[in-house]
């Protein structure tokens, strides 16, 4: 065997093709979307459904209501208890699984495929005919308190929550925190969470996904029989005008006495799942925090040690989310850090990325798509995505393409439109006396302190 | 049950490798486990196992600095590597076309690391593994609580007596010269297992591992472990602290010795824990979250540990206002009912299992790592596949067995968080 040469990176093999697999579709006649996807390689299932149920729904005296109904579908239905749901659910090996967000409610479980009958009518049953005892209900809220209080005194929950806060005007939805706060969540009853499920969980408007072993013919039937009894709709929702709190610069410390390290947040309020410029954000995003080589990691990781990680993301969402880079840096070396950051990010906006780093971008982007796409609840996920914002079944069948097509000019066109340098909040969740006089030094932008929750 | 292809070979060096074959996504992981952590670190040198996993990927002979990543990413591949107590795994999974690309990078840092090693290169890894600290153990509530519970469960003697991260004098202490000799003890093939699995070519796939690992020399035998690795089967009492921190809840964690891995008794110990806290039908859910309301939330897993004894976990977080004494009689009382559990718990902990493992199994990176884990630690890849009837053969007669030997109030380490005091939430005014 002959000796390699190892001074030289070994060339790729043959490329084998990869398509998202073939996704079928349908609808019952009450409304409710079917989409499924075989993959036969195990013998397991993922089920989910998608609620149009999100909080983006809900203004802020209601905040936490969408969250806290999905907890509370596990308190039992109108044939049996809480106890009595969890003892069905996992006598056949799936766990419930409830995933509220801004857009959507989604509620899921894996299974084997061999009890997927009894999945699909437990599923059904916890979301057609969920029961809110009046004793659950107040238990799971008394939960959510506590959960909430644990947020305001961890270091990551508190620099997030004033940046979402700092971000957004007053009233916006996305300016206060997912699950809502003490005060929203108080008035939280089974009258609401029932209301809220009368409005929200409706067939019309919502989606049935079923991935891994099962057949298309299988799929329809299972939905019919499970779901067929189904009735009503949902009303479209209030659009979100997501102005910004402010377009001027400026840091904003919150103040934790003695805390060992700086938790960073960069950012100003980003773009929405629509916006034309989502394939070149992708690109741009990745050079500049959404990859281990990216500008921002190489610099305050690689070359400085100020962190052990850092990254940027624009949280796409039916309205414009946050775009926010986040870091957890050394006290000691805050100000050089943010410097940093905003040197990166500035720099990145004013001369564009390099034609090496959008081919790598490129690369990267379209190659780890089907590394994203190994397991049936990766595909549901994806698939739940299009029924969330209304793109097409065929949507991932050119993804690669379009990822693969963004030139250099519109990735540094999308650097223009959706980074604004001049107008990017600070927020610094760490020692005020440590950090304040440092960062007022960078002479960058004012810096206010405030106290921690 | 399961039927994972596996076939497995050995190189001249003593490097073991395992081909698992799955084309059903044109990906592939190689996956390589070193028989290296944190249980080998000597005095003065903790979190070195995790400082010398950051250092990998700082280059090696014909890779610069940043380049594993590039190159990584360039290829739609991920990556990523993590330190245990019993071992180190580093970890690619790439299109499956980039196979020769991983086998290549990992292959040139097993065998040429250490010309690349410079002074620079390791102060920036100090900074960012002091860091990682910070921002995982020290900056967070509860942060330290694997610090007091291993030093709790295992005497100064014993190798899991310390952290994996480690602390922060040593990591600060860490030298060139040691990350040379620990290259030299640990890095070499025959303390390693390579599994390449998802979509390959298997002859293709032998002949490039044969060529990249092939020439790398065999290193010397790999010295036993620090410490006084042996121990009593349980702690011999109830062995408690009492933590004042910056947590808003209180929180009460009870730890046990339980029995190796590798041992027969594992099962019921790991399925104790299953019907102890996996799902919301468990008993501590059900006892202390639903019927009491006495815990925010409860968890319980046990770790599968190799040298002397592994460990049983539960944690059950209170309300502002809870008294910790009653999450800790709470907790006791649903570890001693254990003694008595019924069929159908146990088939609930075993199809939960089932339906975790074969979810786990979707992705070829987890499951190349499930097999070097199965050879690294049992010597016996195949191991994998029957892993779930030995779940399945526990009987509840097994399990009391298990419960009266081991989860006693002579083997409890007993750890409370309270909130300081000043940081108690204060009932707000009207």
């Amino acid at each position: 065997m002959s000796a390699p040469s190892r001074s030289t990176v070994p060339p790729p093999g043959a490329v084998r093709s990869f398509d998202f697999p073939p996704v079928q579709a349908g609808a019952l006649d009450n409304g409710l979307e079917i989409r499924s996807v075989q993959v036969g390689r195990l013998p397991v299932v993922t089920a989910l459904v998608v609620l149009d149920a999100g909080e983006g729904l809900l203004d802020d005296s209601r905040g936490g209501l969408s969250v806290l109904t999905g907890d509370c579908l596990e308190g039992g239905t109108e044939k049996r208890s809480g106890v009595e749901l969890a003892e069905a659910l996992e006598t056949i090996g799936a766990g419930l699984s409830i995933g509220t967000g801004w857009d959507s409610t989604t509620v899921s479980l894996s299974c084997m495929a061999d009890r997927l009958d009894e999945a699909m009518s437990l599923l059904a049953e916890v979301i057609i005919q969920p029961s809110f005892p009046d004793e659950e209900v107040e238990r799971i809220r008394g939960q959510r308190v506590a959960a909430i209080r644990q947020r305001e005194m961890d270091p990551v929950g508190i620099a997030t929550t004033a940046s979402h806060r700092l971000t957004y005007a007053e009233g916006v939805p996305y300016g206060r925190p997912l699950g809502g706060t003490v005060e929203s969540v108080g008035p939280f009853s089974r009258d609401a969470a029932a209301g809220f499920v009368a409005a929200r969980y409706r067939p019309k408007g919502s989606g049935v996904v079923l991935v891994g072993d099962v057949d298309a013919g299988q799929v329809r039937s299972l939905v019919e029989t499970h779901f067929g009894d189904w009735t009503g709709e949902t009303e479209l929702g209030p659009e979100i005008d997501a102005q910004p709190r402010t377009r001027e610069r400026r840091i904003v410390v919150v103040d934790r006495a003695d805390a060992v390290q700086s938790e960073i947040r960069i950012g100003h309020v980003g773009q929405a799942r629509s916006t034309p410029h989502y394939f070149p954000l992708r690109i741009l995003n990745t050079v500049l925090g959404g990859a281990f080589t990216s500008r921002l990691n190489l610099n305050l990781r690689e070359e400085h040690g100020f962190t052990y990680g850092v990254r940027s993301r624009f949280m796409v969402r039916r309205g414009a989310g946050p775009w926010c880079v986040t870091a957890a840096v050394g006290t000691e070396v805050t100000a050089d850090a943010v410097r940093e950051a905003v040197t990166e990010i500035t720099t990145l906006v004013a001369e564009g990325p390099t034609e090496e780093e959008v081919g790598a971008a490129r690369d990267y982007l379209a190659g780890v798509f089907p590394l994203q796409l190994e397991t049936t609840g990766q595909i549901a996920a994806r698939i739940a995505e299009l029924l969330i914002y209304g793109l097409p079944d065929d949507y991932y069948v050119g993804y690669r393409d379009r990822i693969r097509s963004v030139t250099l000019e519109e990735a540094h066109e999308a650097a223009r439109q959706c980074i604004r340098p001049d107008e990017m909040t600070v927020v610094v969740g760490g020692d005020a006396e440590e950090i304040q006089g440092p960062l007022e030094e960078l002479g960058w932008a004012p810096v206010t302190v405030e106290a921690a929750p | 049950m399961l039927s994972i292809p596996i076939e497995r070979f050995t190189l001249d060096n003593g490097l073991r490798v395992n081909l698992s074959h799955d084309a059903t996504t044109p990906v592939v992981a190689v996956n390589l486990w070193y028989g290296v952590g944190s249980r080998n670190e000597r005095e003065g040198k903790t979190g070195f196992a995790h400082l010398f996993e950051h250092m990998m990927f700082q280059g090696s002979e014909h890779v610069p600095k940043n380049r594993h990543f590039e190159l990584i990413e360039r290829a739609g591949g991920s990556l990523n590597a993590t330190t245990w107590f019993d071992r180190t795994n580093y970890f690619e999974t790439v299109p499956s076309h980039h196979l020769e690309l991983a086998l290549w990078l990992e292959s040139d840092r097993m065998g040429w690391m250490l010309p690349a090693m410079t002074q620079e290169k390791l102060d920036n890894q100090r900074d960012v593994v002091m860091n990682e600290k910070r921002q995982r153990y020290d900056n967070q509530p509860y942060g330290d609580w694997d610090e007091w519970i291993q030093a709790m469960v295992f005497p100064k003697s014993h190798p899991y007596h310390h952290t994996v991260i480690g602390s922060m004098a040593d990591i600060e202490a860490a030298t060139l010269e040691d990350v040379a000799e620990f290259f030299q003890t640990y890095y070499v093939p025959n303390n390693a297992v390579l599994t390449v699995c998802g979509d390959f070519a298997r002859d293709e796939a032998l002949d490039l591992i044969e060529r990249h690992f092939g020439g790398i020399p065999r290193g010397g035998e790999i010295p036993p472990i620090p410490g006084e690795p042996d121990l009593d089967p349980v702690i011999g009492g109830t062995v408690r602290e009492r933590v004042e921190a910056e947590v808003p809840l209180p929180r009460v964690l009870i730890a046990s010795r339980v029995p190796t891995y590798t041992s027969d008794d594992f099962y019921a110990a790991d399925l104790a824990g299953s019907v102890l806290g996996s799902g919301r039908a468990s008993r501590l859910y059900r006892s202390l979250v639903r019927e009491r309301r006495v815990a925010k939330d409860v968890v319980s897993f046990v770790l599968p540990l190799t040298s002397g004894a592994g460990m049983l976990l539960v944690w059950a977080t209170g309300f502002p206002d809870g008294d910790p004494a009653e999450l800790e009689a709470a907790l006791v009382e649903e570890i001693d009912g254990l003694a008595s559990v019924t069929d159908q718990e146990l088939e609930r902990a075993v199809a939960l299992t089932e339906t975790a493992l074969v979810r786990q199994i979707e992705q070829v990176g987890e499951r190349a790592d499930l097999v070097s884990m199965f050879d690294q630690l049992f010597d016996d890849p195949e191991r994998l596949n029957g892993e779930l009837d030995r779940l399945r053969a526990v009987t509840p007669s097994e399990l009391s067995t298990f419960v009266e030997g081991f989860l006693g109030p002579d083997n409890r380490a007993v750890l409370t968080y309270v909130p300081e005091p000043t940081n108690t939430p204060t009932p707000s005014a009207p």
